[in-house]
């Protein structure tokens, strides 16, 4: 079992080697790059634009609820919402749900292309498949998804705007005063670096299980149910480590 | 020239080939024929190195595959075309642009010239006014010319087509046929082909090698093979009742 375990890890570390090889022509990568930016970057936008304004409003609801106390000043509610978001929402929240919808699309794609053979086709031309296939999906995910992140932060706080708006919980002005109030440029920074690193292990890891998929289509399924699996614990556990360097 | 000295494959603790020894000559239609299932696709995939020998070795020209690196295999590759037993087109492409890929990578030259030659090609598999169809889009039949097609795109020295006609009706079986053994001669390419048709054995097979239980149990070419005295390449032939009907005939 932990034989096993060592061995994919190598595997993978092997895989990344042959995926990061030099492009044979960088004008054909470019354009798979692009295409790829459509398909992971861009077509997230809705989602990630969807749960983003409904947690703000959420957030906003549950910090007012919880800073009953007369004596707390009330922007406290954005600028508490405005932390929350940057530190631990916008990235990790974002990335989860990304693991699935990414995930599942790079590892099923890979996957079938593999039991048609189409990679072996590739292969057999003398091209390096591993390459052309997954090194633009890894570098679009991994470069743009910071991007998602903040449309993600700045639609959370509009979704707490709204709901401070439409229930009258706290008055807008100190909403706007608490998001504001105090702010660390250095967080966005770290909410960057967590999401590019996610979505760098969600790609390279679906990647992987997908172009090795075997045993038909229940294979292909196999391949990216463990691909998201393996992707949202090992976010989870990087989002530890890397706030304990980065924050601590 | 592809010469395969002492084959053995196996998966696990099945062995599918063993002592397999045969030479592929260069501008002849090699045939590699069998029953389904013993093991044509297996050899044809070690001969291309998509799978690892257990034992023996395959020279290509003289070069042995299994010694080969990373760097000198891709550059075979360049030279190889292969038409896989499902196609294997490559669905994010439409027609033109499945033929037009490995010309991308290996040629510099502009989008007319590999227009032409693509469409070229595609005229030789006889699929015209489908350049800008996706895979899905096609018949069966129809896929398996424009993989042929993207197989020839680069006039390969070496052309591997497993099952090229099955799934072809009879009078495309033969005009598939046809093009593949007068390009051989043509361009004087090392060919194999895996089939189970009699008519293509028949009308083309220059070298024709018999897989049974594992190894090659008959070796021939086409004038020869209804003479055979193998028992199991008797009664593999006689299933076709034509064929059956010629040998009779013959009062073999
Ligand atoms: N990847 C594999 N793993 C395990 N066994 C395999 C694998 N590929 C093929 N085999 C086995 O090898 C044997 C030969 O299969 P192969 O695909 O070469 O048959 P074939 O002669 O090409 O048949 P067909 O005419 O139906 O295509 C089969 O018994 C099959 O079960
Ligand atoms: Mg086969």
């Amino acid at each position: 079992m932990i034989k096993t375990a060592i061995e994919k890890v190598g595997e993978y570390f092997l895989f990344l080697r042959k995926v990061f090889s030099r492009p044979e022509n960088a004008r054909l990568y470019w354009k798979q790059f692009i295409l790829e930016t459509d398909k992971l970057i861009i077509s997230s936008i809705l989602i990630v634009a969807v749960i983003s304004i409904f947690i703000g409003g959420v957030l906003a609801i549950q910090t007012a609820s919880n800073l009953e106390n007369p004596f707390i000043d009330k922007m406290y509610v954005g600028y508490m919402v405005r932390e929350s978001l940057i530190l631990e929402f916008c990235s990790t929240m974002v990335a989860l749900i990304l693991a699935g919808k990414m995930g599942s699309n790079i590892a099923s794609e890979l996957g079938s292309m593999r039991i048609t053979e189409q990679i072996d086709a590739m292969d057999m031309m003398g091209v390096n498949s591993a390459a052309f296939l997954v090194q633009p999906k890894i570098i679009a995910a991994t470069l743009l998804s910071p991007l998602l992140m903040m449309l993600s932060f700045i639609l959370g706080l509009i979704g707490g705007y709204i709901v401070v708006d439409f229930t009258g919980i706290i008055r807008t002005a100190s909403y706007i005063e608490g998001i504001k109030y105090s702010f660390n440029g250095f967080y966005i920074v770290y909410s960057c670096f967590k999401t590019a690193l996610f979505c760098f292990l969600i790609s390279s890891i679906s990647s992987f299980e997908g172009y090795y998929a075997g045993g038909g289509s229940l294979g292909v399924g196999r391949s990216s149910t463990r691909a998201i699996v393996a992707a949202s614990i090992l976010i989870l556990m990087f989002d530890l480590i890397v706030t304990e360097v980065m924050l601590y | 020239m592809i010469e395969v000295k002492g084959l053995f494959k196996g998966f696990g603790d099945k062995v599918v080939l063993h002592d397999i020894d045969a030479v592929f000559g260069t501008g002849q239609c090699n045939m590699i024929i069998g029953k389904s299932g013993s093991g044509k696709t297996v050899l044809l995939k070690n001969l291309i190195g998509l799978f690892e020998p257990d034992r023996g070795d395959i020279l290509y020209d003289g070069d042995s595959l299994v010694a080969m690196d990373e760097g000198r295999r891709k550059l075979l590759h360049q030279n190889i075309g292969v038409l896989f037993q499902g196609s294997a087109l490559f669905d994010f492409a439409t027609v033109i642009e499945n033929v037009m890929f490995p010309m991308n990578f290996f040629t510099d030259w502009s989008v007319a010239q590999k227009r032409e030659r693509a469409e070229f090609c595609l005229e030789k598999v006889n699929i015209v006014g489908s350049n800008d169809k996706y895979p899905s889009e096609l018949s069966g039949g129809m896929q398996k010319r424009v993989g042929i097609a993207r197989a020839l795109a680069l006039s390969p020295k070496y052309l591997f087509c497993d099952e090229p006609n099955s799934g072809l009706d009879p009078y495309t079986s033969i005009l598939i046929d046809k093009l593949i053994s007068d390009l051989t001669k043509e361009f004087n390419i090392t060919t194999v082909i895996n089939t189970h048709d009699m008519n293509s054995m028949l009308e083309i097979g220059d070298n024709i090698c018999f897989i049974d239980s594992g190894t090659i149990a008959w070796k021939g070419d086409r004038h020869s093979i209804l003479d055979t005295d193998c028992a199991s390449l008797k009664e593999f032939i006689c299933a076709n009742t034509l064929a059956r009907n010629i040998m009779e005939g013959q009062g073999r």
